[in-house]
């Protein structure tokens, strides 16, 4: 069987894209009633949901559910618990994790086990996913305003569904949606891409199949209105001519996507409009 | 000044709407919420369902895998369900290892599994003694509100209606097992279980499908799993105030009702699927 061809000679890729060319993407915001803001995006078949609660009183390891305390004290606090409709405090040394000066984002990559094509063993905890987390977590404390919120928590959650390559950028772009949807005041959109380099071609948004090839992949979130670079990732071994154009082409996609965005965070605030009756 | 007063009392507020035999969203005592049920969407998983009760929004996905029996069923496969509550549909959950509620609601999962035979586990036999499928029943809530277990059984059910598997032989010669992925068949389900959930109020009152805050606030939760012949799949009633059995026999009858709706809904969901 002859090895799959990335980019054909008339310049086609595998899914019949051409090499600038973003897949299909489809966007809503507020789609979680429990959450204050979610969103879900899909990139082709990537299927990504984002869900942002805050900002919130710090919360490290002293909240507790009154349930979940066995016995006297659990029955004490279930009570409390009842009649406050909601959580106990339990002090535990839980403002230690909070900054005095600006609010502290807490980001959590979670992948379904049923999301990839050979079952996923761990959907969280596991290294990838943290690094993930970790990434998202660095994207966003340079976008999102923390100065207005100190003392405070802005937790992020992404939940990948379908994973059909571009990930990390699927879950930046929910995390964008979703973050505007909560009304957390950022910098700018937080716009992300994937890039590789084929054949001398610098290819935008790539498939699964095209980043299992094992080809340099280029992952950019950008901020759109400045043109600042909020992450830039790279894997594999790219010659330093070439990372202009693959950074080109990742950047220009970007641009492409918040475009998108923007579109959609418009339609969003005008029906919510519409339905408030202004 | 009504928002005011459901967070000082939301007890007394709720009783308010009771004495009315209502409840704050519009609902009567007995009605359930819109239920809606998309199936198929995820194509990584081998068969997938996304199931939305009111607000509450459950995720099925379903993956098969092989592997080998055990000594004492070398005849029979595999069903491992796994209910997973993360941080990101409610407030009250945090990230870490399975709470309480979630390792609940997998038990229960399975004890529908086991109890109403779904599946028969012969079916998923490839070859005695040496090949059998396992399918590993992955529930993600995504928003909750209330009512887990029910939308849980839903979302099972319609996922393994979705689930096709490829015909697999075992070459003689190399031992070896040759999957055919372009012959794909459905899987037998025998049963259709549908579980309905009430919950007690003030010891007496009983509401079905209670969303998150009517379960805070009730004094008993109570999940009744019944079948197409009215057989009764299983009951989990844990701890809460105590009911009459006469109150019993209400719920089994709302409880049959519903299987009529829900089974009714799929009936439609699958239709629309088939390619015409």
């Amino acid at each position: 069987m002859a090895g799959l061809e990335l980019l054909s000679d008339q310049g086609y890729r595998v899914d019949g894209r051409r090499a600038g060319e973003l897949r299909k993407i489809q966007a809503r915001m507020g789609v979680f009633a429990q959450a204050d803001g979610s969103a879900y995006i899909e990139q082709g078949n990537t299927k990504a949901l984002a869900v942002v609660y805050g900002p919130h009183e710090g919360m490290g390891q002293g909240w507790t559910q009154g349930s979940q305390l066995k016995g006297a004290r659990g029955r004490h606090m279930q009570d409390r618990e009842r009649k406050t409709g909601g959580f106990v405090l339990e002090i535990r040394g839980s403002r230690a994790r909070a900054l005095p000066d600006r609010a502290l984002v807490n980001c959590q990559y979670s992948s379904a086990t049923f999301s990839t094509g050979e079952r996923k063993r761990r959907p969280h905890g596991d290294r990838k996913s943290c690094e993930m987390g970790l990434q998202l977590r660095q994207t966003f404390e340079a976008a999102i305003l923390t100065q207005l919120h100190p003392r405070s928590q802005i937790d992020i959650y992404v939940q990948v569904l379908q994973a059909d390559g571009g990930t990390y950028a699927a879950c930046v772009n929910a995390a964008t949606l979703a973050v505007l949807d909560a009304g957390i005041p950022m910098r700018d959109f937080v716009c992300a891409c994937s890039a590789g380099f084929v054949d001398g071609t610098a290819l935008a948004d790539l498939s699964h199949v095209e980043e299992a090839a094992g080809g340099p992949q280029l992952a950019l979130a950008l901020l759109p209105a400045s043109g600042q670079i909020a992450l830039l990732e790279m894997d594999a071994r790219l010659h330093e001519d070439h990372l202009e154009r693959v950074l080109e082409a990742a950047a220009q996609a970007a641009r492409d996507v918040h475009t998108l965005l923007d579109r959609v965070v418009r339609q969003h605030v005008r029906e919510a409009s519409i339905l408030l009756g202004d | 000044m009504a928002a005011g007063f459901k967070t000082v009392e939301p007890l007394e507020y709720y009783r308010r709407f009771l004495k009315e035999n209502c409840r704050p969203d519009g609902r009567e005592l007995g009605e359930f919420r819109t239920t809606t049920v998309n199936i198929g969407s995820i194509s990584t998983a081998d068969g997938s369902a996304l199931v939305k009760l009111g607000n509450t929004t459950v995720i099925c996905g379903v993956k098969a895998e092989f592997a080998a029996p055990s000594t004492d069923a070398p005849d029979k496969g595999y069903v491992v369900p796994n209910v997973d509550l993360p941080p990101l549909c409610s407030s009250r959950f945090r990230s870490g290892p399975p709470g309480e509620e979630a390792q609940v609601a997998s038990q229960f999962i399975a004890d529908v599994i086991e109890n109403s035979q779904i599946i028969q586990k012969e079916d998923l036999c490839i070859s005695p003694g040496k090949l059998v499928w396992v399918l590993y029943c992955d529930l993600i809530c995504l928003d909750y509100d209330g009512n887990i277990l029910d939308a849980c059984t839903f979302a099972l059910l319609a996922a393994l209606k979705n689930v096709q598997l490829p015909e697999v032989t075992i070459n003689e010669e190399t031992a070896l097992a040759e999957v055919n992925l372009k012959k794909k068949s459905y899987l037998n389900i025998r049963t259709h279980p549908v579980a309905t959930s009430f919950a007690v109020f003030d010891d007496t009152l009983l509401i079905v499908d209670p969303t998150g805050e009517e379960e805070h606030l009730a004094t008993g939760t109570l999940t009744i799993v019944m079948d197409e012949e009215g057989k009764l799949c299983c009951l989990h009633k844990p701890g809460g105030s105590g009911l009459t059995g006469a109150k019993l026999q209400d719920c089994m009858s709302r409880a049959v009702t519903r299987h009529k709706e829900v089974k009714k809904l799929m009936d439609e969901v699958i239709k629309s699927m088939k390619p015409k």
